[in-house]
């Protein structure tokens, strides 16, 4: 039965390479490709990118193929809560200025693990906040609203 | 005598208060970085960017060059300590530093930790000083078909010695490559790959790309499996070492400098590869190889004077040749390129005040970290006290604000969550990401070197092998892709690079 076991890691990446170089190829379609002595600007694109599908086609073919190599399980928390505190701060700091901004990452990244207490979570993140404003705002003068406008 | 006037202006460069305040900031803020596992410096150096864009260019290099070997240096502390390596290259250090440390001699390791790093950190500024000369004569010759191929070489070189699958690197070096075309067609004005977005026209960020691989994504795999750190309790007694000590220590020493320096050249060695090495190398030559893995001096002294050798040197190929050995060279170079400074084999006769400033800076802030660290390692002891749920929300943050400073664009912010959530991909399938950041930061450069050696030469592919020196590059890099298909080195370099 090994000839049915897949090694998952080698497939996903295999099928993750081609499906950038099948991208490029469609964003790239209407680039004039010119030829060697004088290049176009969809040269370069073209060449990677039919590297890159080579790579992914030997990866998925090797994936089907070799014995199965796992991945560890995906744990949805840390994931979600990294990318939705990352998401919330851009979605808010032009809008709501960068100390509610702050105060809000700092909150929901803490969400990523069980360990966060909340009254220590809460604390911690207005004291960011804060120290953020200072140093990024005042001190470097980075451009960006302190308050809602 | 040119390399005694070339050090001497750097010093005079590295001297300047300003310079001196940036070194000691980059030394400390690298040692605490070092010393907190479960951040790296590739991301702290991108997460430090925006904050050079103020400095003249040779302030900022000395400042991220400071908290390169700062990072080097403080994770041996945590290796010693709490057996946890703060960085890769500390791996080796816990074997038998942790060891000493549960023996109490825990002040004595982080003593001969700090002397073997300060010895080798010397050693490897004179060795760099010395190289830089004819490396840059060498470098005058060049022209875009050498260029070409000597960035295909540091390329290959850095994937063949790098960690992982060949294969893999390969593929990500490609994949970083097609993110560096992206953007604006600099000969024809075309927009490439921009999907109509405005913010792409320049071309993709690369401290978004930095800090969402290996930081977020970094982050979210760290959080699923939680560590348990402790510290060891005892106090640090005496932190100085006994005569007997220094003399078991000091051959180590030089043999783990020596072999840090050549392994830190090569491109891709960067830090990993020289501690193991030496660790195999004491272990080997030792009377009693058996003491080993039980508190011998010669397991931390080795490694650790390997490691910082290693972290020096590998500047080398990029203040001479302007091509990165691994990816946080590649850092460099985008900072550099930031400050308008456009790297290549030029780079020295160019900007000889920044080549020599950063070179003499070493030494410069090798000395503060012997001075600063030793007194202070109670402080580095606390430091490991701050527990990681409140050190990641922290640090997501600052990332966020990093990443909108370089630009003020949001856009950067949503393409680092994009980067967090391929890194966490890439851990996941077991791809090492560093490839992909050497391709990105060297594309463009080898995009516009390829077109105009072609130019050149009117469409002859020949030229890269009838042109003498590009002939001898390209032979090399035959030659590594050759030895890579031998099954006997494949044996060794897993060996070699197997933690």
């Amino acid at each position: 039965m090994t000839r049915f076991r897949i090694d998952l890691q080698d497939l996903l990446f295999g099928l993750f390479l081609v499906a950038v170089a099948t991208g490029t190829l469609v964003a790239t379609r209407n680039l004039t490709v010119g030829h060697a002595a004088d290049m176009g600007p969809g040269y370069m694109p073209r060449v990677v990118a039919f590297a890159l599908m080579g790579f992914g086609l030997f990866f998925t073919g090797r994936g089907l193929w070799r014995v199965r190599v796992g991945i560890a399980p995906v744990q949805l928390r840390p994931l979600l809560a990294i990318v939705a505190s990352v998401g919330v701060f851009a979605l808010t700091a032009e809008r709501l200025g960068l100390a509610i901004a702050s105060v809000v990452t700092v909150i929901l990244a803490s969400l990523a693990t069980r360990e966060g207490r909340i009254v220590e979570t809460i604390a911690f993140a207005i004291l960011l906040s804060g120290a953020a404003v200072l140093l990024f705002v005042k001190l470097l003068g980075l451009p960006i609203p302190i308050w809602p406008r | 005598m040119d390399l005694f006037n070339n050090l001497l202006m750097g010093l005079s460069t590295a001297l300047e208060l300003n310079n001196l305040l940036f070194c000691l900031i980059g030394v400390v803020i690298g040692t605490a970085i070092g010393v907190l596992p479960g951040i790296g410096p590739i991301p702290t150096v991108a997460l430090l960017l925006p904050f050079t864009f103020g400095l003249s260019p040779a302030s900022a290099m000395i400042m991220l060059a400071g908290i390169f070997y700062g990072a080097q240096y403080g994770g041996s502390t945590t290796a010693i300590l709490v057996n946890v390596p703060g960085e890769t290259s500390s791996v080796v250090t816990c074997i038998d530093g942790h060891e000493m440390a549960k023996q109490g001699k825990a002040g004595t390791a982080l003593a001969i930790a700090a002397i073997a790093s300060f010895f080798a950190g010397t050693m490897a500024t004179i060795v760099i000083a010395v190289l830089s000369v004819p490396l840059s004569v060498l470098a005058l010759k060049f022209t875009a078909v050498e260029y070409f191929s000597l960035l295909v070489l540091g390329l290959i070189a850095a994937v063949v010695l790098a960690h992982g699958s060949v294969a893999k690197s390969l593929a990500m070096v490609l994949l970083g490559l097609l993110l560096g075309l992206v953007g604006i067609d600099v000969s024809s004005g075309v927009a490439r790959m921009t999907f109509g977005i405005a913010a792409l026209s320049d071309g993709l960020d690369f401290v978004p790309i930095a800090m969402g691989l290996f930081g977020l994504g970094e982050i979210i795999a760290n959080l699923e499996r939680p560590a348990e750190r402790r510290v060891v309790s005892q106090s640090i007694r005496s932190l100085i070492p006994s005569r007997e000590d220094l003399r078991a220590a000091f051959p180590a020493m030089v043999r783990g400098t020596t072999l840090g320096s050549v392994l830190g050249v090569l491109p891709g060695g960067g830090a990993a590869l020289p501690p193991f090495s030496s660790y195999a190398l004491e272990k080997k030559l030792a009377r009693d190889p058996s003491r080993f893995g039980k508190g011998a001096i010669e397991g931390v002294a080795g490694p650790e004077a390997a490691n910082n050798a290693g972290a020096q040197t590998s500047f080398i190929p990029l203040l001479t040749l302007g091509i990165p050995a691994n990816a946080l060279m590649a850092l460099m170079i985008g900072a550099l390129m930031m400050q308008g400074i456009q790297p290549g084999p030029q780079i020295m006769t160019e900007q000889p005040k920044l080549v020599w400033g950063v070179i003499a800076s070493m030494w410069v802030g090798n000395l503060m970290l012997l001075v600063i660290n030793l007194p202070l390692i109670g402080l580095w002891v606390s430091m490991l006290k701050i527990p990681y749920r409140l050190l990641f929300p922290a640090i997501v943050l600052f990332c966020c604000i990093g990443t909108y400073g370089i630009a003020n664009s949001l856009f950067n912010v949503w393409l680092m969550t994009g980067c967090a959530l391929l890194g966490y991909f890439f851990i996941k399938i077991g791809v090492e990401p560093a490839p992909l950041l050497l391709g990105l930061v060297l594309g463009p450069q080898l995009e516009e070197n390829f077109r105009r050696a072609m130019l050149i030469a009117d469409g002859d592919f020949t030229v890269f092998l009838s042109r003498p020196i590009s002939a001898v590059i390209l032979g090399v890099v035959a030659i590594l892709l050759v030895a890579l298909l031998s099954p006997a080195i494949l044996k060794t370099r897993k060996e070699a690079l197997a933690e």
